[in-house]
């Protein structure tokens, strides 16, 4: 162990809220490390499904919830448009949605300030012909969806440009506490076992569903309550538009475009840990059901894989609530900040709970606000302001804009290397060399290669083709092993969530893919069978 | 109305087979299929048993009949009698096959820098099935600008000892990548479209010269080379011998993704092979329904292109496949179905269809499911007893089989669609239609 790295700030998590706290720190001028356990967004945040809330679907329980999301869908359409695709969306009633949620619906938006315009079904039935030709009344909202993962990163190229640092594949394994303090933490490098010092000067918890694991290695108490939710994704766009059905918010109500691919969600169900679940072919086809109501050929769609996440649900103790009304903060029932000085005697640590992706960035003001005040730091939240880096003001996602900006240059042969997502020899050779050492997650994520239709069955061989030739000509040693964790983990990783969805069509191409690269390419050849990675179960898969 | 003596469904290795081998009989038959089968997208040899643990692929057939339920247990006696006919006709379509079931399994590598074991391989992947010689090399020869075919990493994933078992290998693996006339300013190449290029002799002499001269360039000498599997398709017999000739080590074709060049070659020696023996192929025929009398099947309905068509039949083999080719449906409710006939689906419960790791050695309970058949190849209900007289059941719809990991898929289809043939030509001449005929 190398001598311990002094910091302001240890941030416990990279995932959105994380990565928004790191930056809203290095902006207020204190040096910061976040620290993640995987890859960033590889917890809850990877594992949603991708909707820029216009708050429509809290307005008629959650006024404030709904408050919070339409000024955060207004900040991060100005701050990150690169990462938000401006879709719109559709509250739509169905033949089941009961009168009297409808008839209020449009009222309950303006009163918490969210844009809703009623538009005649003809016309919303003409934009999205694949929606039931029975709904009976449209409301229109500012919805969107969300790259999670490119915000992500975004955050952290700020922190970092402000001089805080961010480390993935770090996990804190402990925490050492000297009376009301914590003066150290211990990180393990996930993937050589090397183990970090680090002595901040103040530890946030970051970790959502996790919180708990963390607050106990300094014996605080924070129970959790991880909420499932399960989620479908489509190999089809069958709607531009994000629809929800004009009801109060239950299982299977919501489908977002995301990309090329749609996603139906959600289900709402306790789990007792993390990062132990299951999601079951009843579940899927429940939710099938529900989804038909808006899509009535949902069932014969095809479906690319179910994954889930968990949603890191608190109830704060009645204690707490009353003792942040006490110091005129407005605590929104949608996130809490835990201030473990006064309620657990550990001065230097606060966990943020609740909340969601839509309004992360309002959670870490909330939660640096609060940790500024007890570090003496007055410097103002600049991070509804600034506007994150690689960005272009206004111009928000578009998702023909790769074969757009092909033409744009000319346009012809393009050396494809993935179809589905248009992601070409020269796009990948430019992120690899911008992100030297970068992980295969990494480039998945960063160039969508592999997560179009055709989850990686065509282009996974060809990255680690590509990938091999540079390492070859860079003279880096370990090129086969490099190509074998390409091929093999893109392939893991495209069978995770089909165990609950394997039926018809997509059944038939898992087989197809599993003929061609086990049959006749002897992919388990590959296998290191002594890795552990191979047999271990990895619960929910990313998007 | 038209009428056979055999409909076939399914224009797979196991349809095929079944439909000449009905054909040279003397049968008319009359194959129907929605579309291309597993042919295109396999590597155009034939697996008959390349499990681990077999030394020969006879070795693995007697240890694959030993488990129960397995269709080796009834076909193994005749694999070696399936594949010896076959070979001829294959032959006369320009492919010859290297190889028999006493062939030792050997360890060939794989355009993804792996290994598969292999005994039976078409002549343009065969010299990959000789032991490797002490300080031979093997020089991976790619294309410029090709994204199936990536020499580099071929190569470092072929140096590694593991890849191959600690056994025999190569003393080297050196990648080199040859840029070829026309295409080094095409990026969006597939192998087809490579493999047509060098149908035409004037391209392709200009195209060995210069990989002659890029593993001339190689450090060493001799060895072998493997190329991508893109050697011609309607002339591959040429182009092979202009190859061989030609280039400075011992060539042989490594299988890409689909499209399966090898196995469009093999797909196309068996339709020929099926043409010469009077037979009839019908691509793109969704069957709409199978009319049976009681115990016997009458009349095959399919639909394409705006009408239906209707053949009287005397029998009906099924080589419709499993769960990749359609012939085994999987519903969303955990239901196997069998979607023409609608026979029973030997199947574990849909919780249980995969296994939680993709590459369990186990493999996933699944791949075993399909139609179980009595030993003439008739589907059987769940007492035992034959449900149909003049039906047969070929290839990888059948039960107990698990023909991806077990590497016996191609053997099976080829037995059972020969058993299935002459099964079919020992039912009762009663049972055969007569030209014109209204029942059998």
């Amino acid at each position: 162990m190398g001598e311990a790295h002094a910091y302001d700030v240890l941030v416990v998590g990279g995932g959105a809220t994380g990565a928004g706290v790191l930056r809203d720190l290095a902006r207020r001028g204190l040096r910061t490390l976040l620290v993640e356990r995987g890859d960033y967004g590889s917890g809850t945040t990877g594992r949603y499904h991708g909707l820029l809330h216009s708050g429509g679907r809290y307005v008629a329980k959650d006024a404030l919830a709904a408050r919070e999301c339409i000024a955060e869908n207004r900040i991060l359409r100005r701050i990150a448009p690169a990462s938000i695709e401006d879709t719109g969306g559709y509250f739509v009633a169905t033949p089941d949605d009961p009168d009297d949620y409808v008839d209020g619906f449009q009222a309950a938006c303006i009163a918490a300030d969210v844009d809703c315009e009623e538009i005649p079904v003809v016309e919303a039935l003409r934009r999205e012909p694949a929606l039931n030709p029975g709904i009976r009344r449209v409301f229109k909202l500012p919805d969107g969806s969300v790259e999670p993962w490119q915000l992500i990163e975004s955050n952290i190229a700020d922190a970092r440009a402000h001089g805080s640092d961010a480390w993935s594949y770090q996990r804190l394994v402990g925490m050492e506490r000297d009376g009301d303090r914590i003066v150290a933490a211990m990180l393990r490098d996930e993937r050589s076992g090397s183990l970090t010092r680090v002595t901040p000067r103040f530890v946030i918890s970051c970790a959502g569903a996790w919180a708990g694991q963390i607050a106990a290695m300094v014996n605080v108490t924070v129970t959790m309550h991880p909420g499932k939710g399960t989620m479908l994704i489509f190999n089809q766009r069958m709607t531009d538009t994000v629809i929800n059905r004009c009801h109060k918010s239950s299982d299977g109500d919501i489908m977002v475009p995301v990309h090329t691919v749609a996603i139906l969600g959600t289900t709402e169900q306790r789990v007792e840990d993390p990062d132990q679940y299951e999601i079951t072919r009843d579940e899927v086809a429940a939710l099938i059901r529900q989804g038909e109501k808006l899509f009535p050929d949902l069932g014969n769609m095809r479906l690319l894989r179910a994954y889930a996440g968990v949603r890191p649900l608190y109830q704060p103790p009645a204690e707490v609530t009353a003792a942040a009304m006490k110091d005129g903060r407005q605590i929104s029932r949608a996130h809490t900040v835990l201030d473990h000085g006064a309620m657990d005697g550990v001065e230097n640590f606060v966990t943020i709970v609740g909340g969601k992706l839509t309004t992360f960035r309002r959670m870490a003001e909330d939660t640096v606000d609060m940790v500024c005040a007890k570090l003496g730091v007055t410097e103002p939240c600049t991070t509804a302001d600034a506007i994150l880096p690689n960005q272009v003001p206004g111009k928000t996602y578009w998702l023909g804009h790769r074969l757009a900006d092909h033409e744009a240059e000319g346009g012809g042969d393009a050396g494809l290397l993935c179809e589905c997502e248009f992601v070409t020899r020269p796009m990948l050779d430019d992120f690899l060399d911008r992100h030297p050492g970068c992980s295969l997650d990494d480039m998945r994520r960063g160039t969508r290669l592999g997560m179009g239709p055709c989850q990686g069955g065509f282009c996974t061989f060809r990255a680690a083709g590509v990938l091999a030739e540079r390492a070859g000509h860079a003279g880096v040693a370990d090129v086969a092993e490099l190509a074998d964790r390409a091929i093999l983990g893109f392939l893991r990783e495209r069978f995770k969530g089909t165990r609950p969805i394997a039926a018809g069509r997509q059944l038939q191409e898992q087989w197809m893919i599993s003929g061609v690269y086990e049959g006749g390419l002897g992919v388990e050849s590959l296998i290191e069978h002594e890795t552990p990675e191979a047999s271990r179960e990895v619960v929910g898969a990313q998007r | 109305m038209p009428s056979a003596d055999v409909v076939v469904i399914g224009a797979g290795l196991a349809g095929l087979t079944a439909a000449i081998a009905a054909a040279e009989s003397g049968a008319r038959v009359h194959v129907l299929a929605k579309g291309h089968a597993a042919t295109h997208w396999g590597p155009g040899g034939i697996d008959v048993a390349g499990i681990p643990a077999a030394s020969t692929p006879r070795d693995g057939i007697r240890r694959l009949a030993g488990q129960p339920g397995h269709p080796y247990a009834f076909l193994g006696d005749d694999v070696a009698a399936a594949l010896e006919w076959i070979r001829p006709h294959l032959a006369a379509g320009g492919l010859e096959y290297v190889g028999d079931l006493d062939t030792p399994l050997q360890l060939v590598p794989t355009s993804i820098g792996g290994t598969r074991r292999a005994a039976i391989l078409p002549a343009g992947q065969a010299a990959a099935l000789s032991p490797w010689a002490a300080g031979e090399r093997l020089v991976i020869c790619g294309i410029a600008g090709f994204k199936d075919f990536w020499p580099e990493a071929i190569a470092a994933s072929l140096s590694r000892e593991r890849i191959w078992e600690g056994g025999n290998r190569p003393a080297s693996v050196i990648p080199v990548s040859v840029a070829l006339p026309g295409l080094a300013a095409r990026h969006n190449l597939n192998a087809l479209e490579i493999a047509r290029r060098f149908d035409d002799p004037a391209w392709r002499a200009t195209a060995i010269e210069a990989m002659a001269r890029a593993i001339a360039s190689v450090p060493g000498s001799g060895g072998r080379v493997a190329l991508p599997a893109v050697l011609g398709i309607r002339e591959h017999a040429a182009v092979l011998v202009a190859v061989q000739q030609r280039l400075p080590a011992a060539p042989f074709e490594m299988p890409l993704v689909p499209p399966s060049v090898p196995g469009m070659r093999l797909y196309a020696a068996l339709r020929a092979a099926l043409i010469r023996a009077g037979g009839r192929v019908q691509i793109g025929e969704m069957i709409e329904r199978v009319e049976h009398d009681g115990r016997l099947v009458t009349a095959v309905v399919s639909a394409a292109a705006a009408r239906t068509f209707t053949v009287r039949t005397g029998a009906l083999v099924l080589a419709t496949g499993g769960i990749a080719g359609g012939g085994l449906v999987a519903e969303r409710d955990g239901r196997l179905r069998e979607p023409i006939l609608g026979l029973p689906v030997e199947a574990p419960p849909a919780d249980d269809w995969l296994s939680v790791d993709a590459f369990d050695p186990a493999g996933h309970p699944l791949e075993k499911a399909g139609i179980r058949t009595d030993a003439e190849l008739r589907p059987v209900g769940a007492d035992g007893a034959s449900l149909f007289d003049n039906v047969r059941v070929a290839g990888s719809l059948l039960a107990g089989e698990r023909y991806i990991r077990e590497r016996c898929g191609d053997g099976v289809a080829l037995t059972s669609g020969w058993r299935a043939a002459r099964s079919l030509s020992a039912v009762p001449a009663g049972h055969a239609a007569e030209p014109g005929s209204e029942r059998p």
